[in-house]
């Protein structure tokens, strides 16, 4: 078989078309056994979500709108949150070219997490007990993370692991948008696309080199692997 | 003159220590030996027999070519063969029970791996591995025996002998992690 080049994935995030629907969130929290806390630890800063929606108001009281960022680990090519881990448990995949969470070396130090600027890490203060059904929902190819653990989106590092091995099987290359992690395949507005980078001619390519594109804190030069692209309408930043 | 003794140096806070570490020695001991014996099987199912007969592996566990599970054959791939073969023993009796009751027979997994681990039997079939290379001798096996030692380093010594740009590959971490 031909030498494979290493795929660079990103994201895309395109402001005009998220709605807000929160939809991402409720397929990221499914797909990766992330659980529900409630609100009272929500209320005290312990919530779970690997991705959120902030939420701005633009204009003047009666005239405001709503804008919406899905914001989620922006993947750094240069992290702020892998150097300072003491166990080597947050590290940078030369594989997939995004950062990992590694829950079994996990101490729990947090210094992660507080290095992050994107607030993307969050952190399991708790064992989460699911009701009973529930546990029949548990994505199996996901760990289930214990207490004590830090954890992150991970861009549905199992898709792609099963998806590669999948194409490898069939002797083939990964087709673009063959690959999607659970927030892109539930979002109904497109807003979110997801691809290989390295490859000019995807989809996630051509929209990045869009002119509207733009990452977050670009200043602090954490290379984001997540590109968003400035809304241009009557609403959007 | 009698020295005053340090308190590390007094007898009960020794015994006392020695009681924590023969606790916490025994728990190690005995936790790597439950891991190392086989468990009890709800048929004493002689590999041995089957291998000798001539029966693949992928015949009874034919998933390990397209999943992640090997799998475990049902009752009817049994009763396939065996409604043919005389029941004079006493565990085909037992598959045959489990046949007339239409109850799943209750195996219990024994080359398992923990929740954190992801592992793949496709991929390592395809690069044609053998499985005796990681389930040891079964065709000498009756019941499957669990492998010892079978860690992180066992798979990594194995992924290190692949070129070096598959090893960069296979010693990912996200390639058994997430």
């Amino acid at each position: 078989m031909a030498e494979e080049r290493p795929a660079k994935w990103g994201l895309v995030v395109d402001l005009d078309r998220c709605t807000g629907c929160n939809a991402c969130i409720v397929a990221c929290a499914l797909e990766n056994n992330v659980p529900f806390v409630g609100e009272d630890e929500v209320a005290y800063g312990r919530a779970l979500y690997w991705i959120r929606t902030q939420r701005y108001w633009e204009g003047e009281y009666p005239e405001v709108t709503p804008t919406f960022q899905p914001v989620m680990c922006q993947q750094c090519g240069n992290a702020p949150c892998e150097p300072v881990c003491p166990v080597y448990a947050s590290v940078h995949s030369e594989e997939e070219q995004i950062n990992l969470a590694v829950y079994n070396r996990c101490v729990g130090t947090r210094y992660c997490a507080n290095n992050c600027p994107y607030f993307a890490r969050v952190f399991n203060w708790f064992d989460y007990e699911l009701p009973e059904p529930m546990r029949s929902y548990l994505n199996p190819d996901v760990t289930v993370r214990r207490r004590g653990v830090m954890e992150k989106c991970t861009f549905c590092v199992q898709r792609i692991v099963r998806g590669r091995q999948k194409a490898r099987a069939e002797g083939r290359e990964l087709r673009d948008g063959e690959v999607q992690p659970a927030c892109v395949q539930a979002c109904p507005a497109e807003a979110l696309v997801f691809g290989d980078l390295s490859d000019p001619e995807s989809r996630v390519s051509q929209l990045a080199r869009s002119q509207r594109r733009y990452h977050l804190l670009e200043a602090l030069g954490t290379l984001p692997r997540v590109t968003y692209l400035k809304g241009v309408g009557n609403h959007g930043g | 003159m009698r020295v005053k003794k340090s308190w590390w140096q007094s007898g009960g806070i020794r015994i006392a220590a020695a009681f924590v570490f023969l606790i916490l020695f025994g728990g190690a001991a005995s936790g790597i030996y439950l891991s190392q014996i086989p468990p009890e099987q709800p048929i004493a199912f002689p590999h041995k027999t089957h291998v000798a007969l001539g029966a693949q592996c992928a015949y009874c566990h034919p998933a390990a070519d397209w999943g992640p599970n090997a799998g475990l054959p049902s009752l009817s791939k049994c009763w396939g063969c065996h409604q043919q073969v005389q029941k004079k023993s006493p565990e085909l009796e037992k598959l045959a029970g489990y046949v007339q009751r239409n109850e799943p027979i209750p195996w219990v997994p024994v080359a398992i791996q923990p929740d954190f681990v992801k592992f793949n039997h496709q991929p390592h079939v395809r690069a044609g591995i053998a499985c005796e290379t990681c389930h040891g001798p079964v065709s000498q096996m009756t019941v499957a025996l669990p492998q010892p030692r079978q860690n992180m380093g066992w798979c990594l010594d194995c992924h290190q002998r692949m070129r070096p740009n598959d090893f960069v590959r296979l010693s990912d971490c996200a390639t058994c992690h997430y």
